[in-house]
């Protein structure tokens, strides 16, 4: 079966499974508990409003930026287990930046600069890990979950040095553009002509991030040493140094998904699991998902997101089974019920066949 | 996430094999090694951001074994970190990841704490009740633990799901449902805090040595029981043979007729098991209710790097667990004596796993400084 075949197979199973599952809702609902057509209709419409697609467009924004980074890395053959804790980095980075510039009113161009940091930074970051997998053939699994445990650290301790507390004051949100008239237009103007430039950001990213893998020769080097890094080599291309490329884009991509995560929120959460609350994990399945294509994961990222927008959602619309109201908390769970199943029922994603072992170039 | 058995799979055995074939001593040197790197680069951040890293170097010490009730709680934290390292241990020896223990853990001490509490009204209020309530907490817990544990040993069996991944997921997904719960269907009208009901005053450790109400020499014996048993299960059991080639060597283990995919989903539930008697120690010796999962500490977390200290050894866990019960007793006296931030010591825990992780680095610093040279 070649690739074209095994994608559109996979994208008809998917399509398949989602309206199945729908059907079945719908079939339970109208046999068992008397729900009729109409209701179904107008609750529907409660649910998916442009407000929901546009929450579900920004929370997926951050996911689909590590999640590109972390599948450069993939495809290259270096599994960057440490995509949650470099979003953590980006988000503290991105955080303290806007504090020491603008206190607790940072103007716009300061959030733009602090985005900017962070990923500088993380990048520099990154440097350091890159040189930890390949130079010193670092455990790729147990150095990643490192990077996690020290963001789930460092990340409250410097919020506390600055603050005094493992939470950020109120800092500021990304304003979202407007093109005046456009916006007007039902649905596509307050989606598409009224947005968060950062989202637009994560679209470019993408789309940019699938013509470069797949239309370019650096792109081709990439997938090869992930693939076939001893041809690589005999072709006379340094297989470490593309690697050493994408595990430093990696980062740098997850940096930036945190920093954007923070630029959305405006302000930044340490306490639990910090605000990345298992993005960066969700991240590393949306590509496997997207079966390392940039584009499925970003689609991937899509469906997470709008998993996590549900809850919001639900209350919004003041949605209620039998009577009584959807817990948050619960609700909050689907996400990562969602990881679960994805990967059970697709775990046998066709991964970069040298991932994971590091590439010694023979004498 | 895997179409063979993972060529994935196959670096992380070499990896692992790599530590297999380690001598003793190169493992404690590199150990060591990763300790002092990441607690001297600790050091420097203390003194970077504006505070005397000699005094902070002081308060840890002191803040860990400087006085009796200093030392019971290192104990404490001790007799945790034990049981989810040697959690961790078990499953890292048969080459299956378990990030799971925090989820693990959480799941068999909220079981614990109910099934105590549903059964105590049957039973007479006594020291003999409280004998029996204790063995019923602790087996449920393990119970439970080694199920929540066998669900992602399954599902990487039989449908090739990344148990990284799932495990951490269940993490999650442990901590808010519990975290409803208690703060929900669990709590009592009374309680002005997220929390259970609180255990029967008969179920607890009795105190024989310490004065410390959060720990009793009991739970650090039942501690180290199971490191002597799991360690014998491991090293002198046929069935502790099967677990670890199937890890490191399938196809040997499959030629001598070890069913590797059940092999799993039975590593995963030992593991899980004793994880979930983390979350029973917890509750009985140290709580006496349940709360909020989201607040009860990373043990599960940081067992995985008390795991990858020992490399992966269940007796090295002893020695690796007080490090971390050290580390942690002494982090808030260091914050309430210097100022500095608790966080520091989780940022600290996780420098020494990234440098467990890379042991060539110690041996290319071995190697550049004389220091051992080719015969460690």
């Amino acid at each position: 079966m070649s690739v074209a075949d095994y994608t559109s197979s996979r994208g008809v199973r998917i399509s398949g499974l989602v309206v199945l599952v729908l059907a079945a809702l719908v079939g339970v609902s109208v046999v068992f508990f008397g729900v009729s057509l109409d209701d179904i209709w107008v609750t529907l419409r409660r649910i998916f409003t442009v407000g929901f697609i546009n929450r579900t467009l920004v929370g997926a924004a951050p996911i689909a930026l590590a999640a590109i980074g972390g599948l450069y890395a993939e495809k290259s053959g270096v599994f960057n287990i440490g995509l949650e804790g470099f979003m953590i980095f980006g988000a503290i980075t991105a955080a303290a930046t806007m504090y020491g510039m603008g206190g607790t009113s940072p103007s716009q161009p300061h959030i733009w600069l602090a985005i900017a940091i962070a990923v500088a930074f993380t990048l520099v970051l990154t440097v350091l890990y890159a040189v930890l997998l390949i130079r010193y053939k670092a455990d790729q699994i147990v150095a990643g979950l490192a990077i996690w445990f020290m963001g789930l650290g460092f990340a409250p301790f410097a919020a506390s040095l600055l603050w005094d507390t493992v939470r950020s004051p109120g800092l500021a949100s990304i304003n979202h553009y407007s093109i005046p008239y456009l916006v007007e237009i039902p649905y596509v103007g307050s989606i598409v002509f009224s947005q968060s430039p950062l989202v637009v950001l994560t679209l470019i990213m993408v789309i940019a991030a699938w013509v470069f893998l797949y239309r370019t020769r650096y792109g081709y080097w990439i997938q090869a040493a992930g693939d076939n890094p001893k041809a690589l080599d005999t072709a006379g291309i340094d297989v470490n140094r593309v690697r050493y490329a994408t595990v430093i884009f990696s980062g740098a991509m997850a940096g930036l998904g945190g920093a954007v995560l923070l630029a959305h929120a405006g302000d930044f959460i340490g306490t639990g699991d910090t605000m990345v609350d298992g993005r960066g994990w969700i991240a590393i399945v949306a590509y496997l998902f997207g079966n390392y294509n940039p584009i499925g994961a970003a689609l991937a990222a899509l469906l997470f997101a709008g998993l996590d927008m549900l809850q919001i959602q639900f209350q919004t619309a003041d949605i209620t089974i039998m009577g009584r109201a959807i817990s948050a908390r619960l609700m909050g769970l689907a996400p990562y019920v969602g990881v679960i199943v994805v990967l059970t029922l697709w775990g046998k994603t066709r991964m970069p066949s040298s991932v994971g072992e590091p590439y010694e170039k023979e004498e | 996430m895997s179409d063979d058995p993972g060529r994935l799979r196959r670096g992380l055995d070499r990896a692992a094999d790599r530590m297999l074939t380690a001598s003793v001593y190169e493992r404690i040197g590199i150990a060591i090694g990763s300790t002092t790197l990441a607690i001297l680069i600790g050091l420097v951040i203390v003194a970077a951001v504006g505070h005397d890293p000699l005094q902070f170097a002081r308060d840890m010490v002191v803040g860990a074994f400087g006085s009796e009730r200093a030392f019971s709680r290192t104990l404490q934290y001790t007799t945790l970190f034990i049981l989810a390292g040697v959690a961790v241990a078990v499953a890292f020896r048969a080459g299956v990841f378990n990030i799971g223990a925090q989820g693990q853990l959480i799941i068999g001490g909220i079981s614990c704490v109910l099934a105590i509490i549903w059964v105590a009204p049957f039973l007479p209020t006594g020291a003999f009740g409280g004998v029996v309530l204790i063995v019923l907490g602790l087996v449920v817990a393990a119970v439970t633990g080694g199920l929540y544990g066998a669900l992602p040993g399954a599902l990487k069996a039989y449908y090739g799901a990344n148990e990284i991944i799932t495990t951490i997921m269940l993490n999650f997904i442990a901590i808010g449902l519990v975290g409803w719960a208690v703060d929900g269907p669990l709590r009592p009208d009374d309680a002005r805090s997220v929390r259970t009901a609180y255990l029967p005053d008969n179920v607890g450790f009795p105190q024989l040595v310490f004065e410390n109400p959060n720990f009793s020499i009991v739970g650090l014996l039942l501690a180290l029981a199971v490191v002597v048993v799991i360690s014998v299960v491991m090293t002198r059991t046929s069935f502790g043979y099967d677990m670890v080639t199937s890890g490191h060597q399938e196809p040997a283990a499959t030629f001598s007729g070890v069913a590797s995919k059940r092999m799993i989903v039975t590593t995963m539930t030992v593991s899980g098991m004793v994880a979930g008697l983390v979350g029973a120690v917890f509750a009985i010796m140290v709580q006496g209710y349940f709360i909020d999962p989201s607040g009860i500490g990373n043990y599960g977390f940081d067992a995985i790097a008390v795991s990858l200290l020992a490399a992966n050894n269940p007796l090295g866990v002893v020695p690796a667990a007080l490090l971390f019960g050290a580390l942690d007793s002494s982090s808030s006296y260091v914050q309430i004596n210097s100022g500095v931030p608790v966080q520091l010591i989780d940022g600290i825990v996780g420098l020494v796993v990234l440098f467990v992780a890379a042991p060539e680095l110690f041996r290319m610093i071995a190697k550049r400084t004389g220091l051992g040279g080719d015969d460690r």
